[in-house]
């Protein structure tokens, strides 16, 4: 457990962060760390107990548990060494130099030659929409509630209404219905759903949970637990109608309301960041305005299927070892993407052309009929049946394509129904 | 339970009060409904201490502002807490805004609060540059400050705990004891009798009511909510002091400022109800803040935002605090009323109290100087705020230091267990003594955590663990139990 000598310092062991260190120890770096603040390896999808991982990669539908285990054995033969209950609490600006604690090890300083950023996102809490009314117990974040449930055997409630229908708050649903809990019903203030369409299906028709779009919480009630909020459908500018109200009594408020990438400290690092996607802002290498510092997974931007974030996690983990053997280029190409018709977000945000890219994508409205997405000019097209804000939508990039075009100042991207 | 002084209400009031008493040689009890301090008014306001201009002279809270201000310069030293000494300005957007600016300007003259000057809207834009262009003067008081008031409230108590005041949390009092003559004996509560021959009614918005079982209708408290938005501690720097609007027919007006720790907040509102309990937000009041917030400081980032909030201050209809001994029943002391400038005015208050004690009760209290009065008290190590080197070493001494609990506050374990060890109970308590839980998460992450520290610390079972005492259960049992009583 030495502290010199490290090529690539990854700070999170989830599906981002696993899969980096076995994509650096692939691309041949000698000493691959993993640090973890929780007791155990792969992040939240530990507490995601329920199926419906993997399968695109695996071609089978694990569990999160089963998912990460699978990818903690490889990293584990790939000889990449984890660092549990060690928390980075400081990276300093200049000199990169990694500020780690742990109970046996006490505060130490880490200077590795790269550094992948792998901390995962965090939900947004209830102050965030400035719900009016009171604070009383009872309101939690669906993620909170499901380490309650999944990883304390505590039960939040007894009968409980969720706002917001992304994806937690769709499986969490289930799940207290499961536990002999009561859902009310699951409200969204948009008129389409914020997760995916399976989850709607599997966890709410299936269960026969009321969805209510275009609704919120207006009000909060209850001053020691909660007691009741009043629920109200809202105008195109997701305002509540007045007159619309209705009192539902409960106990407990889920909130699913949207993730925001954790990037405290990506910002003590100094590294740009996206205003859009609240992560780094990043080229198809996966590296930040810190030439040593690459970062993968939901840190960056929020994905849909945690697939996605594995492939990413290898591809910063390599780049990380790259650098860390001084083989990436300081002064390489970088082409910057532009989001256009209908692109809510995007990353990465620029494109060196060194290898084939994936841009993922977030449309703004959903398009519900056949659809294309292009980036221009004239560099990939691709039909679709639909496109969604729940599910995102990718831009293939060809190496050789871009690299045939030395003229390119711009790659602008949009999506366009048919 | 025998007593010399019991004071009725753990606001900064009774907290003072209790602090300032306790160097002297009495056993004083301090009771409060609440399971955790601060709570009521003193928990959620705008944490200045002001200037000392903003009364007008003649009142008490004239008396008391400047000398407040000036005690809490030297208190925050001696019992450890933040303060940020920024100062203040009320901003003026045109001609009739720039008179009030005069007309505060004489007042704070008269009421000898120090250095206030009228600057130009430009010259405050130097110091703030994210204010509104529009703004044309303002005025500078350079001795008011921004203190943590959860802090605050916790160290005045401690204090006091340990010059041997003792503090009843879950403790309302619901009536007074009075002896044969008619005089006060003590006070009936929730978990029995208190007697003791001077009884304070700091009861905050409630001190109306304990007057009245006093015999003194003399004034009457209205409950008046003030609402806030705070925002996430990236905001730090956006503005670096305290800015207040002119007052209008709408109220005092909204203001903003950086708090202790360095959030953005804005509020308060004005709204005056029936029920002094009421701590709701409404729409229409987050709205008018934020308004205000934006006449104020154009690019108010509400994006950022964390969390709202209400206080309920205790507003009396002369608008002055209502502070003295009642000729009848003997014993009995009034410090009611007590809304802005009552936490800068606290400790000055508390002071005048002792006086008032030594002056108009003697034949019931005398207060003898405790030789043994130790003034200085130690906040709970801040892991945020402390250099790399005070980090090894406490973390080398105690490795509770070297795990975090509250990422986005950077609260650590040890500082978890201390506020146990203080006597926190609940989540909100771990929240008002360490800060876990105030951040941009509003502990999502840490609120699991905390709980399960106190259930193993405090052995009770997690699901009997509180939000903030009563009948905030965090957790409604567990897993399989609903289905299992289902099934019967």
């Amino acid at each position: 457990m030495e502290n010199n000598n490290i090529d690539v310092l990854i700070i999170g062991a989830g599906p981002a962060g696993v899969a980096a260190g076995i994509g650096a120890k692939k691309e041949g770096a000698e000493r691959v760390v993993v640090l973890e603040r929780d007791w155990d390896l792969g992040g939240i999808l530990q507490q995601c107990i329920h199926p419906g991982f993997g399968l695109r990669t695996f071609r089978e539908e694990l569990t999160g548990p089963e998912y990460m285990h699978r990818f903690i054995n490889m990293a584990h033969e790939a000889g990449v060494e984890f660092r549990t209950n060690t928390m980075v609490f400081q990276i300093d600006k200049d000199s990169n130099s990694v500020w780690t604690m742990n109970k046996e090890r006490g505060i130490e300083c880490l200077n590795p030659k790269s550094i992948v950023l792998t901390m995962g996102c965090r939900e947004r809490p209830a102050g965030a929409i400035r719900i009016p009314g009171t604070r009383p117990a009872g309101i939690y974040t669906a993620g909170t509630a499901q380490r309650f449930v999944n990883m304390e055997g505590y039960m939040p409630g007894k009968r409980a209404v969720i706002l917001g229908s992304g994806d937690i708050g769709l499986i969490m649903a289930r799940r207290m219905i499961w536990e002999g809990a009561e859902v009310e019903g699951v409200y969204e203030v948009m008129s389409w759903p914020g997760g995916l369409r399976r989850n709607i299906a599997q966890c709410l028709d299936d269960y026969g949970i009321p969805f209510h779009l275009q609704t919120t919480v207006k009000k909060i009630h209850g001053t020691d637990r909660l007691e009741g909020v009043t629920v109200a459908k809202v105008d195109e500018k997701l305002n509540p109608i007045d007159g619309t109200e209705r009192y539902v009594p409960c106990d407990t408020l889920l909130l699913a309301i949207g993730l925001i990438p954790e990037n405290e400290l990506t910002r003590m690092a100094g590294i740009e960041i996206h205003p859009v996607t609240g992560g780094p802002v990043v080229n198809d290498l996966l590296q930040t305005s810190n030439p040593a510092v690459f970062a993968a997974g939901n840190v960056v931007i929020v994905y849909d299927l945690v697939d996605n974030v594995s492939d990413e996690g290898l591809i910063a983990g390599a780049n990380a070892a790259k650098f860390a053997a001084g083989k990436i280029s300081p002064n390489v190409k970088k082409i910057p993407v532009k989001g256009g018709e209908n692109v809510r977000l995007y990353s990465p945000q620029f494109i060196t052309g060194e290898s084939d890219t994936i841009i993922y994508m977030r449309v703004t409205h959903p398009i519900e009929g056949p659809c294309k997405v292009t980036a221009e000019p004239g560099l990939y097209t691709q039909k679709l049946r639909y496109a969604r804000p729940g599910e995102m939508n990718e831009v293939r990039l060809k190496a050789d394509v871009i690299k045939s075009k030395p003229d390119l100042k711009e790659i602008t991207i949009d999506i366009k129904p048919l | 339970m025998n007593y010399d002084v019991i004071i009725i209400g753990s606001g900064v009031t009774g907290a003072g009060i209790a602090r300032e008493l306790s160097k002297y040689k009495l056993k004083i009890a301090v009771l409060d409904k609440a399971s955790e301090l601060p709570s009521g008014a003193s928990r959620a306001n705008s944490s200045m201490i002001h200037g000392g201009f903003d009364d007008k002279p003649g009142t008490m809270k004239s008396k008391f502002c400047v000398p407040g201000n000036k005690l809490w310069h030297k208190l925050t030293q001696e019992l450890d807490i933040d303060f940020n000494p920024c100062g203040s300005y009320v901003c003026a957007f045109n001609d009739d805004e720039i008179k009030h600016l005069e007309l505060l300007l004489e007042q704070g003259k008269t009421n000898g609060a120090p250095g206030v000057e009228i600057i130009s809207g430009d010259k405050l834009r130097e110091k703030e540059p994210n204010v509104s262009k529009e703004i044309v003067a303002a005025l500078w008081s350079p001795e008011a400050g921004i203190i943590n008031n959860f802090e605050a409230v916790n160290a005045l108590i401690e204090n006091a705990r340990l010059n041997n005041a003792d503090l009843f949390l879950e403790t309302l009092a619901t009536g007074l004891l009075f002896d044969e003559k008619n005089n006060i004996r003590g006070v009936t509560t929730n978990i029995g009798e208190f007697f003791a021959p001077v009884v304070i009614n700091a009861g905050g918005v409630h001190s109306g009511e304990i007057s009245k079982w006093a015999g003194d209708e003399s004034f009457k408290i209205i409950p008046t909510k003030g609402e806030y938005l705070l925002l996430d501690r990236t905001t730090k720097g956006f503005i670096n002091s305290f800015l207040f609007s002119c007052p209008s027919k709408a109220g005092k007006g909204i203001t903003v400022l950086q708090t202790a720790e360095g959030n953005l907040m804005s509020g308060p509102t004005a709204t005056e109800q029936e029920d002094p309990e009421d701590r709701a937000t409404t729409p229409e009041g987050l709205a008018e803040v934020l308004k205000g917030a934006r006449r104020l400081v154009p690019d108010f980032p509400v994006k950022l935002n964390i969390t709202t909030f209400a206080g309920v201050r205790a507003n009396t209809e002369s608008g002055d605090f209502e502070i003295k001994v009642l000729k009848t029943p003997r014993g009995f002391v009034n410090v009611a009323g007590i809304k802005s400038p009552g936490f800068t005015s606290s400790p000055a208050i508390a002071e005048y109290v002792a006086d008032l004690l030594k002056e108009e009760l003697a034949d019931r209290i005398k207060l003898i100087p405790n030789k043994k009065f130790i003034p200085e008290r130690r906040n709970i190590p801040r892991f945020l705020y402390l250099s790399m080197e005070e980090r090894k070493k406490l973390a080398e001494k105690d490795p509770a230091y070297a795990q975090i609990v509250c990422r986005c506050e950077t609260v650590t374990e040890g500082q978890v267990l201390e506020a146990i060890r203080r006597g926190a109970k609940t989540v909100t308590a771990v929240k008002m003594m360490t800060r876990a839980g105030t951040g941009r998460c509003q502990g999502g992450f840490c609120c699991p955590r905390v709980a399960e520290i106190l259930s193993r610390e405090l052995n009770i079972p997690l699901d009997e663990i509180t939000r903030h005492g009563g009948e905030s259960k965090l957790l409604a049992g567990k897993t399989k139990e609903f289905l299992l009583k289902g099934a019967e």
